[in-house]
């Protein structure tokens, strides 16, 4: 009966960072956001995904992190062969080598890093704060700052939600297979969805009455259970993460010399290679999950 | 118990579901329900017993489109004008699917749900927890996710998670239905002990005959949508021919008796008994 498993939810662990209330975690992570998206540099992005990296081993969470990573980084190498031949930068594009009928752009190599190395940051900065923080905790923690009630509850849900539906999926997918229709591609996926997804319609209502008799959505004074403080330390993490966020992403955006596009130029044989096992890369990770999905 | 006020009172109440139902699912039911009463509701599928369990918190007909008419009358409150959080504070529901009415991260959370919406405080909501959890027999799992329990434990907590509120009135629907034998005997038990100890009046809708002929004192019969039959299990289960017919289960002691009757192998007088122990209470008269 304990087959559930949230795909990325907490580990626990006592390190200084699972220890910390989740809001500075939260502010840290919307300022390494914020910084990503405004700057391209190869160098400021590739910083704060190596400090998100030493955050993952610091607070011991490396093997469940990994276990994202490794699904997320080969799709992500599709932003390198992608970009290589069309990249998403004004023109004129300067061409440094040939590839079959495409053309491989200087600028798109380098936004191909850049993208690769935005997401994975953003990603690995995201994953610190979900992986060593209590779900409740943060919901409640977001509850606190004003976030609305039935928001935060439908968050709840769906969370909780995701791993029933697969549960249910995978049920119904082997009750297929022993009435010998055909289990697997997607012939077999696609009439199994109709009764998960009935049965889910079916528990939402059901829900709904249940949290209706139980004075859900009461418009009067409120409290909460999850009791979540802010140490000073937090609030000392919290400004810091503030101001450093809050300053990079002045300094990103106002200081034109950090714009190595044009400047930052990459060898043929190196943009080939680049491209080739980016690509190689990802059809490996296809072929992986495809053979994965089709066993299960 | 005649002179004392009905706590739930049903005044010619009728509903039609929405979507264009020509038959109304319950029709012109009148009941009174009073204070300590352990009610159990009869009937096949599709009788009205659902329908009817959700006019006494007010769900129908404030959340539930449909056509509404009637009285309902729960403490002296009128369910029509009575929102429902109002009314979840004296009367707390069950429903037959543990696994659709939990919703939390933990146990305690899922049980602090409702306290948190009528704003207990903190104290007040950890002695609660602990308090339900220990009558339900759920202790210690207060950490452990509301999916990760088995179907007894899951209806368990929904039964906890509606006592955190203090309810007068407890209404069950068919609480047992998904649970294997034993976690249907600690449900039973739980509803008969605070029946018994708290007086709390208990409504439930099961199929469980026998079980509700030895805990309940009011047995109501529904078919299609009306009320056949109100009283006490020896009265309604003395309808033999009646129950039969509709196609419901009776107490193994009460066909015997009929069937004694009906060979001729012995005169048994209406109402018949309902339970093992009443029949041998009776049987000893006669032999
Ligand atoms: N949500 C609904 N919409 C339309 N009709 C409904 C709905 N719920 C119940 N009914 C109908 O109302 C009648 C009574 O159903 P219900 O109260 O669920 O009976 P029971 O609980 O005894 O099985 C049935 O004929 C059923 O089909
Ligand atoms: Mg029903």
């Amino acid at each position: 009966m304990q087959g559930i498993v949230i795909p990325i939810s907490m580990v626990p662990g006592n390190s200084a960072i699972h220890r910390m209330n989740p809001l500075p975690k939260l502010l840290w992570t919307f300022g390494i956001l914020a910084l990503s998206f405004s700057t391209r540099n190869i160098a400021v992005l590739g910083i704060a995904f190596a400090i998100g990296l030493l955050l993952v081993f610091y607070s011991r969470i490396t093997s469940a992190y990994l276990r994202v990573a490794l699904i997320l980084f080969p799709i992500s190498l599709t932003l390198i062969t992608l970009q290589s031949i069309a990249p998403a930068f004004p023109r004129p594009w300067t061409t440094i080598a040939a590839f079959g009928p495409f053309n491989i752009y200087q600028e798109g190599i380098y936004s191909g890093i850049s993208l690769l190395l935005r997401i994975m940051a953003m990603t690995t900065w995201a994953m610190v704060t979900i992986m060593t923080s209590h779900p409740s905790d943060i919901f409640t923690s977001l509850k606190k700052i004003g976030m609305p009630y039935v928001l935060n509850f439908i968050l709840v849900m769906t969370l909780q939600l995701i791993p029933i539906l697969q549960n249910e999926f995978g049920t119904v997918l082997n009750a297929q297979k022993s009435r010998a229709m055909k289990g697997s591609g997607f012939g077999a996926i696609l009439p199994s969805m109709v009764p998960v997804f009935v049965g889910a319609i079916e528990r939402v209502q059901q829900l709904s009455i249940s949290l209706e008799s139980r004075a859900f959505g009461s418009t009067g004074q409120k409290s909460s259970f999850r009791q979540v403080r802010m140490a000073f330390s937090d609030y000392f993490v919290m400004a810091l993460g503030f101001v450093t966020t809050g300053l990079a992403t002045y300094w990103v955006i106002i200081d034109k010399s950090l714009d190595w596009s044009k400047s930052m130029t990459f060898s043929p044989i190196f943009a080939v290679s680049l491209v080739l096992s980016a690509t190689i890369g990802f059809l490996v990770f296809v072929i992986f999950a495809i053979r994965a999905a089709l066993s299960a | 118990m005649s002179e004392k006020k009905p706590v739930i009172e049903f005044k010619d109440v009728t509903f039609w579901h929405g979507g264009g139902n020509e038959k109304p699912a319950i029709k012109n039911i009148n009941l009174k329900i009073y204070e300590g009463d352990y009610v159990a509701l009869l009937g096949l599928n599709g009788a009205g017993k659902t329908t009817l369990q959700l006019c006494i918190n007010g769900v129908i007909p404030n959340s539930i489109m449909g056509d509404f008419e009637g009285e309902v009358i729960v403490y002296g409150k009128d369910t029509y004008d009575t929102p429902v959080r109002e009314m979840a504070k004296m009367v707390g529901m069950v429903f037959d699917n543990p696994e659709f009415q939990l919703s939390q991260m933990s146990v305690a959370e899922e049980i602090a749900l409702g306290m948190e919406s009528l704003g207990f405080s903190y104290d007040e909501m950890v002695e609660t927890i602990t308090e339900v959890l220990d009558i339900v027999g759920l202790q210690g799992l207060e950490e452990r996710s509301p999916f990760g329990l088995s179907g007894g434990q899951q209806q368990r907590l929904s039964i906890a998670a509606a006592l955190a509120m203090e309810p007068k009135i407890l209404v069950m629907d068919e609480p047992t239905s998904n649970v294997d034998p034993i976690g249907k005997e600690e449900i039973f038990s739980v509803a008969a002990q605070l029946n018994r100890e708290k007086n709390m009046t208990v409504i439930m809708a099961e199929h469980e005959v026998e079980v509700m002929a030895a805990y309940a004192n009011i047995v109501i019969v529904m078919h299609e949508g009306e009320i056949l039959l109100n009283g006490t299990p020896e009265e309604v289960f003395s309808n033999v021919e009646l129950i039969q017919k509709l196609g419901l289960r009776l107490p193994q002691v009460t066909e015997y008796a009929h069937r004694l009757n009906q060979l001729n192998l012995a005169s048994i007088k209406k109402p018949y008994p309902v339970t093992l122990n009443s029949a041998i209470e009776r049987y000893k008269d006669i032999l």
